[in-house]
């Protein structure tokens, strides 16, 4: 299939090596890859904000970017980023090209899930992981049951898809999906708190003994991160991207 | 304007799309009906007592007489050693009242009582233990058959009852004999 | 709705509640306890998401066609011998309740709890005209003798150890001094409550449900409080805002399924009482209040805040509000649904930022009520009217127009990552402000940008 990589700005500024093993893995399992010109932010530090008059020329710069751009997919190794530029396109251009570039929008996982089907990998990881299962990627793009769901019927993609590794050993922190604190801004606006959660956070994800901490959004990753060096924890952030690429 | 009517106007600007009333397609879960009952009742505190005859319930209420107790009973064919006054007020020192449940739910181990049963209001409240005697053909498996089978009448008071009174506000600690009953034991009558 | 009054950010009040972190924890896990009940009571239902859905959609129901509901209610009440008030805020609220209470000559009033009566700030009002306010539910009676308002709608007192409530009823009601346990101090309450119980010339109570088809209201209790307090006196009074209404039993049994599981884990609660009338020789009264109720209805989203059935589900189950406190929150009600209902009357306009947006609440709550989305167009609410806190007025369009500039923000990029890079720590850490004081600053990559590396290993390949 032919990708067009939506490239977060954390991820294309901060975090190079996710897109690489993004841009990787996908020509490993035979899809070709585009990188379309012109993307910068979803908007989403200032629609989380409220302010959406002070987004809309950022989210229209990044949904320009993909209008007419012949692809099967856009696929972002974000979840958060993801969602947030799905709403905002919605929010400032009903137009049909918006909707069919909305309509194309996959987060990584889910396209690897879902549409790709990945079954097979080639090479083992024998290492225990603890994974970080974030608030939009479970809670608005479905990519797990959240825990406060309850009854029959519950899934979880990101551990179908690791779980196909040989020699991987997947644990959960307690309190599986709490969120970390990140939230944008809020991890300024917020300091206490936003800081209290992080450093609960990653303390449960360093109790389960694992070597690293594995997730699909780049920024809690980046949060847990700062944490982690601060309090010295044994554990490493690992984006799932990096992970399945070492594994393909 | 009255307040009603200001308060009518202003639900006349709201608006909010229509959503159809919804039904209840929920299937009960009929199984081990008793079995659901007991464990549940345990969970809220209160004990099962199963009986075949309302005799045994009879003998332990003669227990509690004879142990000094003061009982009131409510249930015909079974007798206390106290009645009912004019001010409920009085009943604060009773020992044990013993009423007529109409049903009882699996799902929670409630059983329902109305007022006609216990004279008082406040005698299932205020008495410092309460038992019930209910018939096991009215175990129902949840809230939504249960509803189907007691009836309000106007005027009337009626209280779905599971276990004794309890509190966890202080730091949580559950203790049981916060306000009202500090026991409650359910005979349920095959 | 009601706020305290404060004038102190959440942020702020959060910061002040996380320097003692040995409570943070204590309340967090206390807090977390009550979530992990739910879990387990919600989990023994397997119909569970069904019962969700049914009480989201009866309340929708409900809210879509009020008027024909509270109409058809008080025709009911009518019916059944109960005499009904209407009362557009908080003020003609408490005028009402006194009123019946002086036409009585009423001067001890034993209350059940509700959070209604709280937010038209009742007790103060009654207690000015010379009634005694005695709250009866034992959480309430914790914090009315600690003078204090509510730190959670359904655990009021959760915020207080034990031994401080030992404390608090060795001066208040002559307990043993240094007395802790729970059970002791509860059975000294149970006694300091029964003789208020006996005294009593009227029992008010808020509602958990008011069912329109029956004319009935239903009181939803653990203690047996609410019972005690109203069928003991002559004069019962049942205070209720109008989002309380169902439309009949079937909803009723759907509500009560969720209600307790959700708050505390009970399959329900000790006592769950219909009053479908005053008892023999008595009166029966119940208050209708707006109070700013149908102003939020206006908005079909923010109409769904008062889908609510108050199980606390929320509060317990939200990161902030364990780790803040309730009374971080510039509002009588905190947490999530706190937020929801009391965002537009928040002075310090922080109340809608005191959330990181992580939807716990909306998936917790037992009829689905939207609150991340909810609080989140508060946010855009502020914004509009130019409400922000946090300095974000002044640095909010600056950072649009960074993010939608190529340009500068591929250069403003590469010189954070160079100073990352080269420059001490020590000496990056002032330019990190409030994120340095609990993390560390990322790390630079080692390589330029990912769009470099594409450009220069893809498209020129």
């Amino acid at each position: 299939m032919k990708i067009a990589l939506f490239i977060p700005c954390l991820v294309n500024h901060m975090q190079p090596n996710v897109g690489i093993a993004t841009v990787e893995l996908l020509e490993k399992l035979g899809h070709q890859v585009i990188l379309p010109e012109g993307q910068t932010c979803c908007g989403q530090p200032m629609t989380n904000s409220g302010c959406f008059e002070d987004a809309k020329k950022t989210t229209l710069k990044l949904l320009n970017a993909f209008k007419g751009i012949d692809c099967d997919y856009i696929v972002c190794p974000a979840a958060s980023c993801m969602i947030a530029a799905k709403e905002n396109f919605h929010e400032f251009d009903c137009s049909p090209e918006a909707t069919a570039v909305i309509g194309k929008l996959k987060e990584l996982t889910e396209f690897l899930h879902d549409i790709h089907g990945l079954e097979r990998f080639n090479k083992p990881f024998n290492h225990k992981v603890s994974l970080q299962m974030s608030c939009h990627g479970i809670r608005m793009l479905d990519l797990a049951t959240p825990s406060e769901i309850k009854g029959s019927g519950g899934y979880n993609k990101v551990e179908a898809l690791l779980s196909r590794i040989e020699g991987i050993d997947i644990a959960y922190p307690e309190r599986r999906d709490e969120c970390c604190g990140f939230g944008g801004t809020f991890a300024l606006d917020e300091g206490a708190v936003s800081g209290k959660m992080g450093k609960d956070k990653a303390q449960a994800h360093a109790n389960t003994g694992a070597r690293y901490v594995v997730g699909f959004d780049p920024s809690c990753l980046l949060h847990l991160d700062g944490v982690i060096r601060r309090e010295g924890h044994p554990v490493e952030t690992l984006h799932i991207a990096e992970l399945l690429n070492q594994a393909l | 304007m009255s307040s009603r009517d200001a308060i009518f106007a202003a639900l006349d600007k709201c608006n909010l799309p229509d959503a159809p009333m919804p039904s209840i397609t929920i299937e009960p879960n009929n199984e081990d009906l008793m079995g659901q009952y007991e464990a549940n009742l345990t969970k809220v505190g209160g004990t099962l007592v199963r009986v075949k005859e309302l005799s045994e319930v009879q003998a332990h209420l003669d227990k509690a007489m004879a142990d000094g107790q003061s009982v009131v009973c409510r249930v015909e064919g079974l007798n206390g050693n106290r009645e009912l006054d004019a001010k409920p007020h009085t009943l604060q020192d009773l020992d044990l009242a013993l009423i007529d449940a109409e049903a009882a739910v699996a799902e929670n181990g409630a059983v329902f009582v109305r007022e006609t049963a216990s004279g008082h209001r406040v005698l299932p409240y205020i008495t410092e233990n309460l038992a019930v005697v209910v018939k096991a053909d009215t175990l129902v498996a949840n809230m939504h058959e249960v509803v189907k089978n007691v009836k309000l009448e106007s005027g009337q008071h009626g209280a779905f009852i599971a276990g004794p009174s309890k509190t966890a506000d202080i730091e949580q600690a559950l203790v049981i004999g916060a306000h009202g009953a500090c026991s409650m034991t359910v005979y349920m009558l095959d | 709705m009601a706020l305290i009054g404060g004038i102190e950010s959440h942020a702020s009040a959060a910061e002040k509640f996380n320097r003692d972190v040995d409570r943070v924890n204590w309340h967090d896990k206390a807090l977390w306890n009550l979530r992990h009940k739910r879990d387990l009571a919600a989990e023994s239902q397997p119909e569970w998401e069904d019962l969700k859905q049914l009480g989201s959609e009866y309340k929708l129901h409900t809210l879509a066609n009020l008027k024909h509901y509270l109409t058809e209610f008080e025709a009911n009440c009518k019916k059944n011998g109960i005499v009904v008030h209407w009362a557009k805020d908080g003020k003609e609220h408490n005028e009402i309740v006194h009123s019946i209470l002086a036409k009585h000559n009423v001067k001890n009033l034993v209350k059940s709890k509700s959070m209604l009566t709280e937010e038209c700030h009742l007790n103060p009002y009654l207690i000015e005209r010379g009634i005694d306010v005695i709250d009866t539910d034992l959480g309430e009676r914790i914090i009315q003798l600690n003078e204090q308002p509510p730190s959670h709608i359904v655990v009021p007192a959760i915020h207080l150890k034990k031994e401080e409530v030992g404390e608090l009823f060795h001066r208040k009601i002559g307990s043993e001094k240094g007395a802790s346990c729970p059970t002791y101090l509860t059975k000294q309450a149970r006694a300091h409550l029964r003789q208020k119980f006996l005294e009593a010339d009227a029992g008010l109570t808020g509602v958990n449900m008011a069912v329109a088809s029956e004319g009935a209201v239903a009181i939803a209790t653990n203690e047996g409080n609410a019972d005690m307090g109203v069928n003991l006196p002559k004069v019962q009074i049942h205070c209720m805002g109008i989002d309380k209404i169902v439309p009949n039993m079937d909803a009723a049994s759907v509500l009560s399924r969720t209600l307790a599981r959700n708050a505390t884990g009970q399959p329900i609660t000790s006592y769950t009482t219909f009053y479908k009338g005053p008892k023999e020789g008595g009166e029966m009264h119940v208050v209708l209040v707006d109070n700013g109720r149908t102003k939020l209805f206006q908005d079909e989203l923010l109409a769904e805040a008062y889908k609510c059935i108050r199980c606390g589900g929320c509060l317990n189950t939200c990161p902030v509000y364990r780790r803040s406190s309730g009374f971080s929150y510039n509002a009588l009600i905190p947490g999530p649904i706190g937020i929801a209902v009391s965002a537009g009357d928040d002075e310090t306009h922080s109340l809608a930022w005191a959330c990181s947006l992580c939807g716990s609440c909306t998936q917790v709550c037992p009829t689905k009520v939207p609150l991340d989305k909810i609080i989140f167009k508060w946010r855009r609410i502020h914004s509009e009217q130019g409400k922000l806190p946090y300095g974000k007025n002044g640095y909010m369009p600056w950072v649009g127009k960074f993010m939608a500039n190529e340009t500068m923000l591929n250069l403003g990029m590469a010189s954070a990552r160079t100073a990352l890079r080269i420059l001490p720590d020590a000496l990056m850490k002032p330019f990190g402000m409030d994120w340095t004081k609990h993390r560390e600053l990322p790390k630079a990559p080692k390589t330029g940008s990912f769009e470099a590396w594409f450009k220069k290993n893809r498209e020129n390949k």
